[in-house]
């Protein structure tokens, strides 16, 4: 089943001579985790407004289960947690304040919003901050809380704009872990934007690929992937002073002046390892193109 | 497809709005302690000094348009700059983003700033009276003529906050659109001093309606124009009510 249908959707904001968004189509299955990838100003937070409603489309149409967003403005708020990239909206509540009125307001009952609120203080890690001020949180807590609230009201349809922004690897693991679990457990549709592209991999079951308002490619990572003419990536590190001349036919990339990356086609591999001198050699990290390298790919194409 | 629970009735949208827009209080007590008692205060303590002369009339004068200023232009600016500042920190997205009606939205704002300025005006009532010599003698009728003094300058303020385009013009209209209101008719100078295009138009003046309320309502005698004032009063504040809710930037498409 379609939950998100985006078609031909076209954004100019006053005054800017590249559009936010030029004839955007795509679509979100019910039940998948769909990440928006793409550069600062590529139209990734204005598209995910446009699929919960909070900003207008100039052109083209949302429908969000076969109804058009912007026909009934209630309609995405009814199904859908929305979490904003930056927002002080809460910072005058409590922890447990802003998850129980988001809860509440979204259409539990006073006995299920606290249910909810204690589930989710417990599930986000937030049980230690839930008398505190929203406001006195760090960054990253703050951020998890968004993404809490973001959740309640038992909210299984998701648009998270840069959900692990600021966070610690630990807590960027738990965010990973819990949509996921999101998914698995309650069959929750999951958008979400991020520039955090190698950890995203982990989880994102299809991609789309934006870069200056134009929606690249969208489809599952491994799919696109068969689309790169360089499938594995080497990244290789030699004793300070020990650098081994690299074939310039592979286009080596300088990463510092002891590391350098490949990025090879299968059958070249063999050759490679051939050529390079293990002796001189202190790190070795082989694996397949990244979400990232897609990325890169797409871009540089366009 | 996704299971769709009911939204919230309106009185319970309003109840939980309501409730976190008083949360404002663990922030912003300080400054609305000072705009709607110590401003209020010394500006009543100050005219008085000029109005002594002229009589008890005056006082009263003084008193009802010093709680006025408290009550109206103190709301007006605190509402303007917390719309101003919802619109521009992104609080207002995160309510869109709920099942919620934005009318229920603009009267819990309008509503919490009402009852948040409600321990200063008692305390303007007790010392003012005391300070002035003015003898109180409350009507029923001011239960109903204290929140209709509040709610229109307050639904100005926010409609000035919806319509700003930046927190520094939003607050420089706010100033302004305050002394306007309080210059028109008599508000807190008597209406014979003042000069006659004023005095003209004061009678559509909505803080002169509510100091001429107030004063009746609050001094006596209650006279035939409380009712012209109440009426001014609630329709004026309708009219502003239905301005904020067509131009508060909320979802697109059809708003609700």
């Amino acid at each position: 089943m379609i939950a998100w249908q985006i078609k031909n959707v076209v954004k100019r904001y006053p005054g800017q001579t590249v559009p936010a968004n030029n004839k955007i189509s795509f679509e979100v299955r019910e039940g998948e985790i769909f990440g928006l990838l793409g550069d600062n100003g590529a139209g990734k937070t204005t598209l995910i407004k446009q699929m919960v409603n909070l900003q207008a489309s100039d052109l083209g149409e949302i429908r969000l289960y076969g109804k058009p967003v912007s026909q009934n403005s209630a309609h995405a708020p009814s199904l859908v947690g929305y979490m904003p990239q930056e927002s002080h909206a809460l910072n005058h509540l409590t922890v447990e304040e802003a998850l129980y009125f988001s809860a509440h307001l979204r259409g539990l009952s006073r006995g299920d919003a606290l249910a909810e609120r204690d589930r989710l203080l417990k599930l986000w890690q937030l049980e230690d901050l839930r008398g505190h001020d929203s406001s006195r949180l760090s960054g990253g807590q703050r951020r998890l809380l968004r993404l809490a609230v973001a959740t309640a009201g038992d909210r299984k349809i998701l648009a998270l704009d840069e959900p692990t922004n600021d966070l610690d690897p630990q807590k960027r693991r738990l965010v990973w872990d819990l949509l996921r679990r999101l998914k698995e457990e309650r069959g929750a549709t999951i958008v979400f934007i991020t520039h955090d592209a190698l950890e995203a991999e982990k989880i994102i079951e299809r991609v789309g690929i934006m870069h200056r308002g134009e929606l690249l490619v969208t489809g599952a990572p491994h799919e696109l992937k068969r689309n790169l003419r360089h499938s594995v990536r080497l990244e290789i590190a030699f004793e300070p002073g020990q650098a081994q001349p690299l074939p310039d036919a592979l286009a080596p990339r300088k990463l510092t002046e002891t590391r350098w990356q490949l990025y090879l086609e299968r059958h070249e591999l063999g050759d490679v390892m051939d050529t390079l001198d293990i002796d001189r050699l202190v790190d070795l990290k082989l694996s397949s193109a990244t979400l990232e390298d897609l990325y890169f790919h797409y871009v540089a194409a366009n | 497809m996704s299971r769709r629970i009911s939204a919230q009735r309106f009185p319970i949208q309003l109840l939980d709005l309501v409730l976190i827009e008083l949360s404002n209080w663990r922030w912003s007590w300080r400054s609305i302690v000072v705009a709607s008692v110590f401003v209020p205060l010394f500006g009543m303590v100050g005219l008085s000094i000029y109005a002594r002369d002229l009589g008890q009339e005056a006082l009263n004068l003084v008193f009802s348009g010093s709680l006025v200023m408290a009550l109206m232009l103190g709301n007006l600016s605190h509402i303007q700059s917390h719309v101003v500042f919802m619109r521009f920190n992104g609080a207002l997205e995160y309510f869109a983003s709920l099942p919620i009606h934005k009318h229920a939205l603009t009267l819990a704002i309008i509503i919490a700033f009402f009852l948040l300025s409600l321990p200063g005006l008692v305390t303007l009532l007790v010392v003012g009276s005391a300070l002035l010599r003015v003898s109180l003698a409350p009507h029923p009728l001011l239960l109903v003529a204290i929140p209709l003094c509040v709610l229109p300058m307050s639904a100005v303020g926010a409609l000035i906050g919806v319509c700003a385009r930046s927190p520094q013009q939003g607050s420089s209209l706010s100033v302004l659109t305050a002394f306007l209101f309080a210059g028109i008719g008599p508000v807190l100078f008597p209406a014979e001093r003042l000069p006659e295009i004023l005095r003209l138009l004061g009678p559509v003046n909505p803080a002169a309606r509510a100091a001429s309320a107030l004063r009746q309502t609050l001094i006596g005698p209650l006279n035939e124009q409380i009712a012209p004032d109440l009426i001014v009063l609630l329709g004026f504040t309708a009219c502003v009510f239905l301005l904020v809710n067509s131009k508060l930037d909320w979802r697109a498409g059809h708003s609700l």
